[in-house]
């Protein structure tokens, strides 16, 4: 870890968006009632460019594709199970088959809605939104690339998802650190590659490190773009690795796992490979995200007995 | 006036034997003949009657009107009027129902004339939102005018987006709803939910008329006054699915039936007895 401190991914994201938007009057931000601290300033400084539409998640991706068919770019923000899966159609009509420059921002990666109940997390979005074929995927894994995503969705000028953790991480990548390869390998190891996404990506690090104490050598690569995959590079760095282990805050049907096994599968790469993510379950027990994250495995523990036993 | 009102009706049976022929020519390749019938004078109003602005040589010309078709399955209707006004090449219609065709039975976006992907219903009025709320930005003109059928207003998105235009006071807007008082499987006449479309809306801030949707009267009027709205506006159309071949009106069966040899030579005599 470079620096401790935490800060939290919604005011790192909401801020960078606030400098783009204070100077490109084409950038509509539309939210479906859904706030957030660093809004404030924003709504009160820019009236014109922020759209409360209610809570109509459906309608504000029809008027997003409506105002992004006049020549806009739009933002627009709600939590992840409702600015995906609500209006699943209309993102897959009006935004994806129009191809228009539209980004969905979601809140709430994971269980980071961790009192809230299956209603609010978001753990099997990226299975759905990854079938969409205009979409691109942003996943950050700390506040640099939360706020860097915000230039790359507004410069992406065709559908795109961000979806942010609710919280605070400390930073893993420096102030300038470009994110233009799709992934980023933090370590390089010998005998085993943990590939992990979003929040995860600490805990990856944190294994690797406990690892190497016990004298196993782990590289730990942050995929931070879920799609499009830059899958041939990506191959060239996994091949020569003994194992594979893919580790998410998603359930195991169609996530980070399902799609590193696809892209493994496709170029007839067969390195045994392991999957760590949440049950096929709706979660109903509640409590912190740690505590969570414990009772699905995803501790730091649970994930060294796991790779060991590997 | 009246010379106007017999040339636009001229055009009205001209269109209605053009979609039959095609119908009858390409049979289930996705024409829906009763709903197409019972919107054929709203459509040829807007077009024809000096309603929306358009400039076929320029389809995506900035100050056009938005035309945006909730009922995509109307499409025939559009290609012959988009042949018509040259916004397409009569070739392109010819390849309807063909493989490999780039017209279905929806329209795309990318064929001129076109604004939306259609398919799904109950999201133009969200659409035409957006489009009225960057006319508003850009200072712009425009109007945007969707057509929806009644039994489509049955999807909960179009009330997210009736809301949502009320709401934002969104006069520029305007909604047209071809209430021919049956879906797919079942009349809707004695339905409080279609019959009472004016209330709904209105209590959603919008203003409302409810005219008679084959006259070509009924429909000019409600568009010679704009500029005095403060408000989005629905124009209830009440329409006869199927209107215009007497045995097709107010039958079920007709929503996306194609007419046997007979009926096609019964159907097409009945259009030209009116020529």
């Amino acid at each position: 870890m470079m620096n401790k401190t935490t800060i939290d991914f919604r005011n790192a994201f909401f801020d960078a968006f606030y400098d783009i938007a204070s100077v490109n009057n084409d950038l509509i931000f539309l939210t479906a009632d859904t706030d957030a601290d660093s809004l404030v300033k924003f709504r009160k400084n820019y009236p014109n460019q922020f759209v409360n539409t209610g809570v109509t998640e459906q309608n504000a991706v029809s008027v997003a594709a409506g105002l992004a068919l006049s020549g806009k770019n739009i933002f627009i923000y709600s939590m992840v199970p409702f600015i995906t899966m609500r209006c699943y159609e209309q993102i897959k009509i009006d935004m994806c088959s129009m191809n228009l420059p539209i980004t969905l921002i979601g809140l709430g990666a994971g269980l980071s809605y961790s009192y809230y109940g299956p209603a609010g997390h978001g753990v099997i979005d990226i299975a759905i939104m990854r079938a969409l074929p205009e979409i691109t995927i942003l996943n950050p894994s700390d506040p640099i690339s939360a706020s860097a995503f915000a230039g790359m969705a507004y410069n992406n000028f065709s559908p795109t998802y961000v979806r942010l953790h609710k919280g605070s991480t400390p930073k893993i990548y420096k102030d300038n650190e470009s994110f233009s390869d799709g992934f980023k390998i933090h370590k390089k190891g010998s005998d085993c590659c943990i590939i992990s996404t979003g929040i995860m990506v600490h805990r990856a690090l944190e294994v690797a490190e406990e690892l190497k104490l016990q004298g196993v050598d782990v590289g730990v690569i942050d995929l931070y773009q879920i799609k499009p995959v830059n899958e041939e590079f990506l191959l060239e760095n996994l091949v020569n690795y003994k194992k594979i282990v893919t580790l998410e805050e998603n359930t195991f049907i169609g996530g980070l796992g399902s799609l590193i096994c696809e892209i493994l599968i496709d170029n007839h790469c067969h390195i045994p490979t392991k999957r760590i993510a949440i049950k096929d379950e709706q979660c109903f027990l509640y409590g912190d995200l740690n505590w969570l994250h414990k009772n699905y495995k995803l501790d730091t523990i649970s994930i060294i007995d796991e790779i060991l036993r590997f | 006036m009246q010379e106007k009102l017999d040339e636009l009706n001229k055009k009205a049976n001209w269109l209605r034997l053009e979609v039959l022929k095609t119908a009858k020519k390409t049979g289930g390749k996705g024409s829906h003949l009763g709903g197409t019938f019972s919107c054929i004078e709203l459509l040829v109003a807007l077009y024809y009657g000096n309603i929306l602005k358009f400039d076929p040589s320029n389809p995506k010309w900035v100050d056009r009107y938005r035309f945006l078709i909730g009922k995509g399955h109307v499409h025939l209707a559009l290609f012959h009027i988009w042949v018509d006004l040259g916004f397409i090449d009569n070739s392109l219609l010819d390849s309807y129902g063909k493989n490999g065709s780039l017209l279905g039975q929806q329209l795309n976006n990318k064929i001129p004339g076109s604004e939306y992907n259609t398919g799904s219903l109950g999201h133009v009025i969200g659409v035409g939102s957006g489009m009225a709320l960057a006319a508003k930005l850009d200072k712009k003109n425009y109007y945007t005018i969707s057509l929806v059928g009644d039994a489509e207003c049955d999807e909960g998105s179009i009330w997210e987006s009736v809301m949502f235009a009320g709401r934002n006071q969104l006069n520029n807007l305007i909604t047209i709803v071809d209430r021919n008082w049956m879906s797919v499987m079942d009349i809707l006449k004695e339905d409080d939910s279609t019959g009472r479309l004016d209330e709904k809306f209105e209590a959603c801030g919008w203003k409302s008329i409810t005219i008679n949707g084959h006259s070509f009267e009924d429909i000019l009027s409600c568009f010679s006054d704009l500029e005095g709205l403060n408000k989005p506006l629905v124009i209830i159309a009440d329409t006869i699915k199927g209107k215009g071949v007497s045995f097709m009106e107010n039958d079920v069966s007709w929503h996306s039936g194609i007419p046997s040899n007979e009926e096609f030579d019964l159907a097409i005599r009945k259009l030209e007895e009116k020529n």
